[in-house]
């Protein structure tokens, strides 16, 4: 039952992934990364991280592909209006990422094969992560404040000008 | 407890890889600044499933742990690359990035 | 002991609520009578004749709205898990906390500060 689970969520996740990339339109592409969004965090499910997986919807389909479509919509970019770029450079970049996936696949084709073994499945569950967060990683935590208040400041820096003139 | 998953562990990270190598091949497709973004952000999901399923393998929280602040950085990234955008759109009235070359050596 | 079985009703509610949505539509689209005329498709503004496109760009406010929404979004998934540890955590995940959010007030100062939030002058 969980095989088919996880090899139906991996196929959806990466045809969207790939309508991502291959959709003319701006908005469809939008739509199919949260797609994608949503079937990993079904993996997140499986993966017994349940915690993550609400958070991830939360966080990626619910807030920053909501600011994507804004930004979409106020740039009116709706309309197709990317340039097309010349053959061989689209070649070019099909083939070198076909070709990191080659390299890539091929590695760890050649892996061990060990079955995922869950020896604590407890460890997605909320507190648990808390745990780990405030003691381990506690620095992290508030550089990652940092992180937030700077992106805050240069965001609005940045989008704010004209309204100043 | 050792419950037994019935995947391997190869295929999760099969499956990041994929992910990973559409990501980079969309970055290096695409001319629109925002589908770029798009595929960072796949990118960087990629990373994150495999990060939670070597967590799970290894049994230590650590690695969803990590995944929390890679949500953050995706966040301050997209707050502040959206921004730049919009910048970009207003004075050159495109998002193509092959417009912004001043800086190409 | 929560395993990926234990998340099957969400599943099935899931199934039922997509279910209902998806069969009212296609029964709708089947069974309403369909008399398309030039009038009944126009877009309808007041009577007037409608004029444009309707996606015409907006104020860069709500894309502002929408970078802070994130932002403090990304926050508040920090703070689940520190609500859950309450008690264990004790005095030192509190200043952790404190530490966290005094950050987060400082970037929020700045931005009523700069009334990036602000609605009513429209320049």
């Amino acid at each position: 039952m969980t095989q088919y689970v996880f090899y139906f969520l991996s196929f959806l996740a990466i045809l969207s992934a790939l309508m991502v990339v291959f959709s003319k339109n701006p908005i469809h592409s939008v739509l199919y990364l949260v797609l994608t969004f949503f079937a990993i965090a079904g993996h997140y499910v499986l993966l017994n991280a349940q915690f993550l997986a609400v958070v991830h919807i939360v966080v990626y389909a619910g807030a920053i592909m909501v600011l994507f479509l804004y930004v979409l919509m106020l740039l009116n970019l709706n309309v197709d209006a990317e340039p097309v770029k010349k053959n061989w450079v689209k070649f070019a970049g099909v083939l070198s990422g076909g070709l990191l996936m080659l390299t890539l696949v091929a590695t760890f084709h050649k892996a061990e094969t060990m079955p995922l073994i869950q020896d604590n499945p407890e460890i997605g569950v909320t507190a648990n992560l808390g745990k780990i967060l405030f003691n381990e990683f506690a620095l992290p935590f508030e550089i990652s404040s940092v992180l937030l208040l700077s992106a805050m400041i240069g965001a609005i820096m940045l989008s704010k000008k004209d309204t100043k003139k | 407890m050792g419950t037994l998953q019935a995947i391997p562990l190869n295929h999760y990270i099969l499956v990041s890889v994929i992910l990973f190598s559409i990501g980079v091949m969309g970055v290096l497709l695409r001319r629109n600044a925002i589908i770029i973004f798009m595929c960072i952000e796949l990118m960087l999901n990629a990373v994150n499933l495999l990060m939670v399923a070597f967590s799970a393998h290894h049994g230590d929280g650590s690695g969803q742990v990590f995944v929390f602040f890679i949500m953050a950085v995706a966040a301050a990234e997209v707050a502040v690359g959206l921004s730049i955008l919009i910048m970009m759109h207003r004075n050159t009235n495109t998002t193509d990035v092959g417009f912004l070359n001043k800086l190409k050596f | 002991m929560e395993t990926p079985i234990s998340y099957v009703p969400i599943l099935i509610q899931l199934a039922v609520a997509l279910g209902f949505v998806v069969t009212t539509i296609i029964a709708t689209h089947f069974l309403g009578p369909k008399r398309k005329t030039k009038k009944k498709l126009d877009p309808f503004e007041c009577g007037i004749e409608s004029s444009g496109n309707a996606r015409v760009p907006y104020s860069v406010r709500y894309f502002l709205t929408a970078i802070l929404f994130v932002l403090f979004d990304v926050e508040v998934i920090f703070m689940y898990p520190w609500a859950v540890n309450f008690k264990a955590l004790g005095l030192t995940g509190l200043l952790e906390m404190f530490l966290f959010i005094g950050l987060l007030l400082l970037g929020f100062f700045y931005v009523i500060k700069k009334g990036a939030l602000k609605w009513e002058d429209n320049n």
